[in-house]
């Protein structure tokens, strides 16, 4: 009997680089993906705007950015020279669950001119480093942390919806609530941490300027973390004895790698996640009783809850500032603590993950990851983590057991 | 030589641009078959995805379409804080990131978006100069 994958997927088409080998001309790894890219479009007549799902050792951001494309599967396995063949493998799967029909696998290796013009990056995070044009063209002006980049956003977020920067120190300053109800979050008391326990949204408006208009209570932590979750089987999940929280939809997006490449610096990628994963789940922003968004800054969570259909856009900012996000409020957000106040280890998708689970396992007070008044009532949490310069998203919409 | 900041490495197909600079003028990747400006410079044009790319001499004209003041960062700009960073929007379209000069960083607040700047150069090495925006009067 053939397995459930059999003949879900095929190979249509493949091509080369312009020019391979001992190349007189050096090539940057970069340029060899793309022309090959463009030739296996033309040989199958297949678009490169109707590419969908994007397979690389690493380099998926830097060519979706450089090809101005907007994927909706993003791999980037980098395990060896035999990644392009589980990249098949995995692309086999997406197609086969139905969330992509054309996947892109692609590669480009400058083993040979490296040697002249350097750049080999078998599997960097972000492919190109410095062969990468855009940050041949952006290097020059001195920024790196996330906060030198996200703050042009607010300002442009703050000029087109006329907000003031206290509208969102709102955020800053719910999120550290929800962190006194928390014994696991590092700004949970002044006992826990110099700067702990409740704050004001004076307070996060007085503190230090780290890229104006943030200021250090606008951005998150820089902690240690660790975290895991186990996926299983409906089957296997039935056999245990902790309460099953259902992925009932999931979805992902980029807009862009770069800042520089960010179209409009008020809307993230998540609009489309969000609407995979709502489309997946068969429900919406008004089906959700809680959500748990990455908050690298204020910023990041106000623009978020307005991508997943929460809030109006410019509007984001207002469910913390009324109260709706806050503990004992009619739509909690970030019940932890937030990448504000919680933890926040550079990647933060992975406490958001945790915190989902506890919620809707209804774990979320047990005295070590929460104090009473920390678990919600909620039975669905859309789950929203950002990657980047707000370039990447990915969006689930988890539901409770019964 | 007294330019200590970062210089950019430079890429294979991007020589056009850098020349440019040289000779004060801001080279722009155009496409001859969407005829749309793209930047960064590309291997292949974003739009459309036609590889007929061409190098035009760009106005050196732009807006502000947003900014920031940098108090904290870790490169050699450090000692320059606070200072302005800001994306501009190209008057042939697309858009750059620059450092932005003509402004006081002390007033953020009087920095306006949608406000005109002007290209202009600095010779950072023997081989270099770096584009930066300046504000202009209306
Ligand atoms: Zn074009």
């Amino acid at each position: 009997m053939p397995g459930t994958l059999y003949k879900s997927a095929a190979i249509v088409g493949a091509a080369e680089a312009n020019q391979i080998g001992f190349l007189d001309e050096p090539a940057t790894s970069l340029q060899l993906h793309i022309e090959a890219i463009k030739n296996v479009s033309e040989q199958t007549g297949i678009p490169i705007s109707s590419i969908e799902g994007v397979f690389s050792t690493g380099w998926s951001t830097e060519l979706c950015e450089h090809l101005g494309i907007t994927p909706k599967y993003i791999d980037t396995t980098a395990v060896g020279g035999c990644s392009f063949e589980l990249h098949v493998h995995h692309a086999m799967a997406a197609i086969h669950a139905g969330i992509i029909d054309v996947a892109l696998i692609s590669h480009g290796e400058n083993g040979h001119s490296a040697n002249k013009i350097g750049g080999r990056s078998l599997n960097y995070a972000r492919g190109a480093g410095d062969a990468s044009p855009s940050h041949e063209m952006s290097t020059a002006y001195g920024l790196a942390a996330a906060p030198n980049h996200y703050a042009h956003a607010m300002v442009r977020h703050m000029h087109r919806y006329g907000n003031t920067r206290e509208d969102y120190a709102h955020i800053a300053k719910v999120s550290r609530d929800w962190a006194t109800l928390n014994p696991r979050a590092a700004m949970y008391s002044k006992e826990k941490h110099p700067f702990g326990g409740p704050i004001t949204v004076e307070q996060v408006e007085d503190s230090r300027l780290i890229t104006w208009p943030l200021t250090i209570l606008h951005c998150c932590m820089v902690t240690d973390h660790g975290g895991a979750v186990l996926v299983c089987s409906p089957k296997v999940a039935a056999s245990l004895n902790t309460k099953p929280v259902w992925i009932a939809g999931a979805g992902e997006s980029m807009g862009h790698g770069n800042m520089l490449e960010m179209e409009d610096f008020t809307k993230t990628s998540a609009r489309f996640s969000a609407e995979a994963a709502y489309t997946m789940a068969g429900l919406g922003p008004k089906d959700m009783e809680m959500a748990l968004v990455y908050d690298s800054f204020t910023i990041t969570a106000a623009i978020t809850v307005e991508m997943l259909g929460l809030a109006a856009p410019g509007e984001g900012h207002l469910l913390w500032k009324d109260g709706r996000a806050a503990p004992g409020g009619s739509f909690p957000i970030n019940t932890n603590g937030g990448g504000l106040s919680f933890n926040h280890s550079g990647m933060y998708g992975m406490p958001l993950l945790i915190e989902a689970y506890r919620q809707l396992s209804g774990t979320a007070e047990d005295g070590i990851h929460g104090d009473p008044r920390k678990q919600t009532s909620a039975r669905t949490c859309v789950v929203n983590g950002t990657g980047g310069s707000l370039s990447t998203t990915g969006t689930l919409v988890l539901v409770a057991d019964d | 030589m007294s330019y200590d900041k970062p210089i950019p490495s430079k890429g294979t197909h991007t020589s056009p641009f850098w020349e440019g600079t040289k000779a004060g003028k801001l080279m722009l990747p155009r496409c001859e078959d969407c005829n749309r400006v793209h930047w960064y410079p590309r291997h292949i044009c974003p739009f459309c995805h036609s590889m007929n790319l061409e190098w035009i001499e760009g106005s050196g004209e732009g807006t502000i379409h947003t900014y920031a003041v940098q108090h904290l960062v870790f490169s050699k700009w450090a000692k320059e804080t606070p200072y302005v960073t800001a994306y501009i929007d190209l008057k042939e379209g697309d858009r750059m990131l620059t450092v932005l000069r003509g402004v006081d960083p002390e007033k953020p607040e009087e920095i306006r978006i949608g406000a005109p700047v002007r290209v202009e150069f600095e010779q950072a090495d023997e081989d270099t100069f770096i584009p930066f925006w300046r504000v202009v009067e209306e």
